[in-house]
Formats: structure tokens, C-alpha cells, sequence
């Protein structure tokens, strides 16, 4: 089965911008019932962020599992982070590996992201 | 309607972009641009909903982050949700028949759009977009509107020679829109900040009074933190038919002030009074007792009971309330020379002591705790999370805001100054205008007492007792636990307002503050103001500190100094290890110096303040059990030590 989800770029100089990704073309890494996005500044990132200079070269991982994603920070230099909801001023920062809803925001380096279904 | 035109709106959007070095024009950007329109439907509407502009714009920095020094592209692009936003807004204009985009269909747009940065952010602070959006379409020009009337009549208790100023009166106005009238009662606090408290009567058109509320007034920023932190941290702590907040703040847009009310759940807060006004009047031996077995045992469990240990080094609690340690005059930073100083964390005291006036420091990685906009400068701290006290206040003069955007919370990689002033000079300037008979300077001053006849000079010993490690506790606590901010409700039942202080702290730093505040309030003013009557209330101090009766011949002093045992009572509960109270000591030398600089506090007091820090700073040290010398003993270094 072909997994098809988009990215949406939820701050920064790309905020509003919408990354589709479709394994059936080749997107990602797929292996048995897993299928992996990575998420960097380099090229050959799936998810290539180039304008944020907070973002490591290698930075996160987003991780699809029997229905369920997973978010993983790659040793990043600026780190990962999720929301806090006892104070939206300080993020939660990601260590290893979390699950993640479709529509949570998630934030490599100064750039939010979010997961959301393929339109 | 406004007729700003759609080009000016963008311009301002875009020196926003430069002040935060994003080099993108984002919906942010926008709607910054919007709220900063003098009179504006964006500020109207978020006044209406009790936010300060620059409360608003604050949060929409501080989530957003600054950009970094490096342009990776050219021009100042339209981010494509801009380019959504501005879609919409044409569509609005079009339907309209109008040739351009108003601030109202900017704004609309923007709201409509729903999944920006400013909607994320007025989601935290609270607001309903659907609401917002609503009003945003109705809302008719609001530049001229009718200020409300409102009759401001002052009671019996009001003071008429502390009249209040116009800021306040309009704050006030606005805080009470729909009464007809209200009633001036009473100011709370003399007040060590500059909030001003009120207890305030309103009155309905046909002449029916509503039960009085406590009324704060201080800057937007304060105020409207301070809501935020009561909802988060205050409001499921409280006991029940205790002082309440009710309402949203006032953040009146043509003012730099905002207001709060306080009352009493269920009850009648006419009935309720602030300690400061009344304790006198209670008596000391019914204060102390409503102390310990009223105020304590009702706030206790959730507040002061916490106490999980915590062991710390004391400038972490304490460094945040003494003056800044450096305050700075802005360098740019090409003019920085190779060999000016480093600051950043940690901290080397002794490379600070060192600096000197015209010094040139480079600070590295320190956050923004204050944006002082009417004095062009900000406040630095070492960065210790949002809720933890501030440590290492730097303040930094001559910035030009209109230039650079500071935000609270913002962690600057690297900014210069000159050294205009130390914490030291602060200090020393504050201890001379007490004109000591004693040198300032020196290492010993006299302390009245029969043993012994000198203490150490707490001011060359403070940086010292900063780098002490405290075995202590942390709890909620009030923070600026003053006689103002206790309330004698209906009943006699205890209260607490004024939470802008509140914060997981040092569990006996509240008590410590009220011992300083009966010292101030009722005890000192019953003596006298000169040197001699503060080291006479010293002898008092030193036989509680000792656990020794009271001296003779003064009974009157007596009772009142029952009130300072109970909150010494308390204390003991709150001390990590009963038997030690190194740690309440600690804290109150550093109190007793920040009394020092407190000119709202009379000069007889911060002489005592000054004798209290020295004889607090001789029973600082761990109590040694095993050995067991008299505490003051330990660490005089003096002759006449060692007896005990």
C-alpha cells in the first residue's frame, strides 16, 4: 500500500508552504510496514529545510507505523521540540524517539511543522 | 473606518521583519503592523478583550524567536501564508467594492485564515478567534469613541493628599465601565512597588452599592503576567472564600497601565481589610495568633508544606532581589576591544567585583527579563526558565527600540556595554543616605549589643553568602508576602492578593519577607529612627535569634515582638532541619540589604534593615551540631566571640 501524507510549513520564511510525499513515488525510505521521512538542512533530506541555519544537517526523523507516527530527533545541535501546554513561551524538547497526532506541532530549529492528511 | 492605506500598513510590516531580522514578511509581521496603528480596530479589539498592544506583540516575539545575523536570501519575500492572507483580504475588498485592502479586511483575513502565528497566539493568551473575528466585522471606527463616565468619589480612609494621577483615574474608568459611580475607599499598599492598590465601592445608576473589590494598578506588562500566572499557578491553590481575581484585566490602549480586580468568593469584601491598615489596631497578641493558626494552617498544605528539599546555591533564590549587578550603558559591538570583559554563565564573582566604572563588557547568552520602553533599556538575567527567580540583573541603558526589537524571554547571543554602575556603588550610595556613625567601609560595625560589640559589615560579605550552598526546601509561594497583600476578610478569615510574585521558590523567603514587613510596619515606627533604636530592637532580634527572653523593661515591646515570634513559629515548620536556621538567616541578610535601596521605606527602618542583615549574616553558617558554639560565635572572627 502506498502511504501519502503532507507537510505543512507552519513558521519561517516558508510559513504556509505544503511538502507533499506519496511512497508509491519513491518518497522516504520504506521497509516492511515502516515508512521513514528524514528532515534536515542537506539535499537529500525528504523534508530539506535550506532557510533555517538552526536546523542541523541531519536534524529529525518522522516515523509511519501501523497507522501511528513517530517523531525522532537525530542528535540535532538546536534540538527538537513539541508544545508544552503548562507554558507556550518554553517548548518540550525531544529526546529520542515520540509519538506524534496528525495536526501537532512539531518545531526543528526556529521552523514549526505539522503533519497532515494528503489533500 | 481608518483610512491608513494598505502601503503604510505594509511598510511598518516590514521594519518589524528588520527588528526581528526575519527578512520575510510573515503574517506575524502583519498583524504587528495592525496592532501598532494608533487607535486601530486591531488594538481597540484586543483592549476590549483586556490585552495590552504591547502585551500581544510581546507574545508574538517571544514565539517566534529572532532570526539569525545571516540573510540567506535577497529582497523580503512574502511568506505564501502571507500571500493566502492577502488573497482573502482581496476577496473582502472585491465583495465590497472597494479598490483597496482596509485594516479591517487585513485583520478579518488574518483571523479567518486561522492557523497563523497571531491566531496560534491569541489561542494561548485565552481568546476565541470565532469571537474576535466577529467583532472584527462589526465593529464600527472606535478612534472617537465617548469615554465612559464614570463619577470617581473618594470614602473617609482615602488619603486626599496621595491624589491619584490622571493614568490611574482613566484605568480606573475603564475597569468600572457601566457603574455610574464608584467609591474610592482606601489605598492598601504604601507599597514597595509601584502598583497601586485600592479597595474600590461601585455603584449602580440607581444608587445600589455592589460589594467593594481590590483593585490593582500597575504597568500593562506586570498586570496582565500576573492574570496569566493566577490562572496557571494561583487559582486551584487557593483554600476556598479566599480573595479571588474576577474579570479580565483593563489594558486601556492609550496607557502603559492595566488593571485587576480581587474579591472575595461568596462574601463581602467591604468587610475585608488589609493587614497594614489594620494590624495596629488588632493588637499583636491577635495578629500573631491569626498568623499561626489562621493564615498558615489555610494556605499551608497547598503552598508552604510542599517542601520538596532542595539544595542550592543561595544566588540562585536571592541574587534576583538585590540591585542589578552591573547596570550598562549600550556599545556597539565594533567598538568592543579584544581584551574587554567576558560575562556569561557561570558566573565568576571575583571577575565581577573587578570591574569598574567605564569598563567595557561583553555579555554572552543572556535573556531579556524586562523591556523598559519609556527608559530605552532592558533588563538582562541568566537564563533559568521563565518561572525560576531571576539571577544576575544586568540593566542595559540607551537602546533604541525602534531599531532593535528586544522581547521578554529572548536569549541574546551577544550585546556590549560600558559600566555605569555596580551593584557594590548601588549599594554603598543606599547605606550612606542612612548617614551611619560607623565607617561603610570597614570590615567590622558597631552592634549595640552587649555580645558581641561588633558584627561583620554584611556589605563586604554578601557576595560571599551568595556562593553558599542552602539546604533548604521549595514550595509555592506568594513572593511579596508584605502586610498589604494580607487581607483580614469577613469572619477574620485570612487572604492573599497580589500574585505577580508567585512562584516556585524558597519556602521560607515569604516568611522572612513578612518578618521584614512587621519590622517596618509595626515595630520600628513604635521605637524610633535613629541608629541607637535600631540596635535597641536588635537586642530583641538577637534573644530570638538565640532562643533567649526577651530584654527587660518594655513590655509594650514585648507584645509586639510576640507577633515575630509567631512568624518565627511558622518558620521553624517551613526550616528543612528544625534545629537549623541557617537558611531563614541566609535569606534574611540578603532581604535586610535589599531593604537598603527600598526608598519608599522609611530611613529609621532601613537603618534597622542595615543592623538586621549584620546580625542575620553572624548566624548564616550551618549550625555544627556536634560542636553546638552559640551560633553568633562561629564566624565573628571577633575577640570578644566564644562564649556560647
Amino acid at each position: 500500500m502506498d502511504f501519502k501524507f503532507d507537510v505543512m510549513i507552519m513558521s519561517g520564511v516558508e510559513d504556509g508552504s505544503v511538502l507533499k510525499y506519496n511512497s508509491g513515488s519513491g518518497d522516504g525510505q520504506t521497509s516492511a510496514h515502516k515508512w521513514t521521512l528524514t528532515i534536515g538542512r542537506r539535499d537529500d533530506n525528504d523534508v530539506c529545510l535550506r532557510n533555517d541555519t538552526y536546523i542541523s544537517r541531519q536534524h529529525a526523523k518522522l516515523h509511519y507505523e501501523n497507522a501511528v507516527w513517530q517523531l525522532e530527533d537525530c542528535n540535532s545541535t538546536n534540538g527538537t521540540f513539541i508544545e508544552n501546554p503548562a507554558n507556550s513561551f518554553e517548548d518540550t524538547r525531544v529526546n529520542g524517539t515520540i509519538p506524534l497526532q496528525i495536526g501537532q506541532l512539531f518545531r526543528v530549529g526556529r521552523t514549526w511543522l505539522r503533519i497532515q492528511i494528503s489533500e | 473606518m481608518s483610512t491608513i492605506p494598505l502601503r503604510d500598513i505594509l511598510i511598518s510590516a516590514r521594519q518589524e521583519a528588520y527588528r526581528m531580522r526575519h527578512f520575510y514578511l510573515g503574517v506575524e509581521h502583519l498583524f504587528i503592523a495592525l496592532l501598532e496603528i494608533k487607535g486601530g480596530l486591531a488594538s481597540s479589539i484586543m483592549e476590549g478583550h483586556g490585552l495590552a498592544t504591547e502585551y500581544v506583540i510581546d507574545a508574538i516575539r517571544r514565539k517566534v524567536g529572532k532570526g539569525s545575523r545571516h540573510r540567506l536570501w535577497a529582497g523580503i519575500p512574502n511568506t505564501p501564508r502571507t500571500e493566502v492572507v492577502l488573497a482573502i483580504a482581496n476577496e473582502l475588498a472585491v465583495e465590497t467594492s472597494r479598490k483597496e485592502i482596509s485594516e479591517q479586511d487585513l485583520l478579518i483575513a488574518i483571523l479567518e485564515e486561522n492557523e497563523n502565528i497571531p491566531v496560534r497566539v491569541l489561542r494561548i493568551l485565552n481568546q476565541d478567534i470565532a469571537e474576535l473575528t466577529k467583532e472584527a466585522r462589526t465593529k464600527v471606527n472606535t478612534n472617537n469613541a465617548q469615554q465612559a463616565f464614570v463619577k470617581i468619589d473618594y470614602g473617609p480612609h482615602f488619603n486626599r493628599n496621595e491624589a491619584l494621577s490622571e493614568q490611574h483615574l482613566l484605568v480606573l474608568r475603564r475597569m468600572f465601565y457601566g457603574y455610574d459611580e464608584i467609591r474610592v475607599e482606601r489605598r492598601l499598599t504604601g507599597g514597595y512597588t509601584k502598583a497601586l492598590v485600592l479597595v474600590v465601592t461601585p455603584i449602580n445608576s440607581d444608587q445600589r452599592e455592589d460589594a467593594a473589590v481590590v483593585v490593582k494598578i500597575d504597568q500593562a506588562d506586570i498586570i496582565l503576567d500576573e492574570a496569566q500566572r493566577y490562572d496557571t499557578n494561583v487559582k486551584a491553590s487557593l483554600p476556598p472564600f479566599s480573595a479571588r481575581l474576577v474579570d479580565r484585566p483593563t489594558a486601556p490602549e492609550k496607557s502603559d497601565f492595566a488593571g485587576i480586580k480581587y474579591t472575595f468568593v461568596g462574601n463581602d469584601t467591604a468587610s475585608s481589610k488589609d493587614m497594614r491598615f489594620v494590624a495596629a489596631a488588632l493588637g499583636a497578641p491577635k495578629l500573631a495568633d491569626w498568623l499561626k493558626n489562621g493564615l498558615f494552617p489555610l494556605f499551608g498544605k497547598t503552598w508552604w508544606q510542599q517542601r520538596r528539599p532542595y539544595r542550592f546555591q543561595a544566588w540562585r533564590e536571592y541574587d534576583g532581589i538585590l540591585p542589578p549587578i552591573l547596570t550598562l550603558e549600550l556599545v556597539d559591538e565594533k567598538e568592543v576591544p579584544a581584551n574587554a570583559h567576558l560575562l556569561k554563565m557561570p558566573i565568576k564573582r571575583s571577575r565581577l567585583k573587578q570591574l569598574e566604572y567605564g569598563d567595557i563588557v561583553l555579555i554572552e547568552n543572556f535573556t531579556v527579563s524586562k523591556v523598559y520602553r519609556d527608559r530605552k533599556a532592558i533588563q538582562l538575567a541568566a537564563a533559568q526558565g521563565s518561572d525560576a527567580a531571576t539571577a544576575y540583573k544586568i540593566e542595559m541603558r540607551g537602546i533604541d527600540l525602534d531599531k532593535d526589537a528586544y522581547y521578554r524571554g529572548e536569549v541574546v547571543e551577544r550585546i556590549a556595554g560600558k559600566v555605569w554602575k555596580t551593584r557594590h556603588e548601588h549599594l554603598i550610595t543606599a547605606a550612606r543616605t542612612l548617614e551611619p556613625d560607623f565607617d561603610i567601609n570597614a570590615e567590622f560595625i558597631p552592634s549595640g549589643l552587649d555580645s558581641p560589640a561588633r558584627l561583620q559589615n554584611p556589605l563586604n560579605f554578601y557576595d560571599t553568602l551568595l556562593e553558599t550552598s542552602v539546604n533548604g526546601s521549595l514550595s509555592k509561594i506568594h513572593g511579596d508576602l508584605h502586610l498589604g497583600n494580607l487581607l483580614l476578610g469577613p469572619g477574620d478569615n485570612p487572604s492573599l492578593i497580589d500574585f505577580a510574585q508567585t512562584r516556585d521558590g524558597h519556602t521560607v523567603f515569604d516568611w522572612i519577607t513578612l518578618e521584614i514587613s512587621l519590622l517596618s510596619d509595626l515595630i520600628m515606627p513604635a521605637v524610633g529612627s535613629e541608629w541607637q533604636d535600631a540596635r535597641k530592637l536588635l537586642k530583641y532580634l538577637q534573644a530570638l535569634n538565640k532562643r533567649e527572653a526577651l530584654p527587660p523593661g518594655d513590655s509594650k515591646l514585648a507584645e509586639l515582638f510576640s507577633v515575630i515570634q509567631a512568624v518565627r513559629d511558622i518558620a521553624q515548620e517551613c526550616l528543612t532541619d528544625a534545629e537549623d536556621w541557617s537558611e531563614y538567616f541566609v535569606g534574611m541578610t540578603l532581604c535586610g540589604l535589599r531593604a537598603l535601596t527600598w526608598d519608599t521605606m522609611s530611613i529609621g527602618t532601613r537603618r534597622l534593615m542595615f543592623m538586621l542583615a549584620a546580625l542575620s549574616l553572624a548566624y548564616s553558617q550551618p549550625s555544627q551540631k556536634a560542636a553546638a558554639p552559640s551560633p553568633d560565635a562561629t564566624e565573628i572572627g571577633d575577640n570578644t566571640a566564644g562564649q556560647g
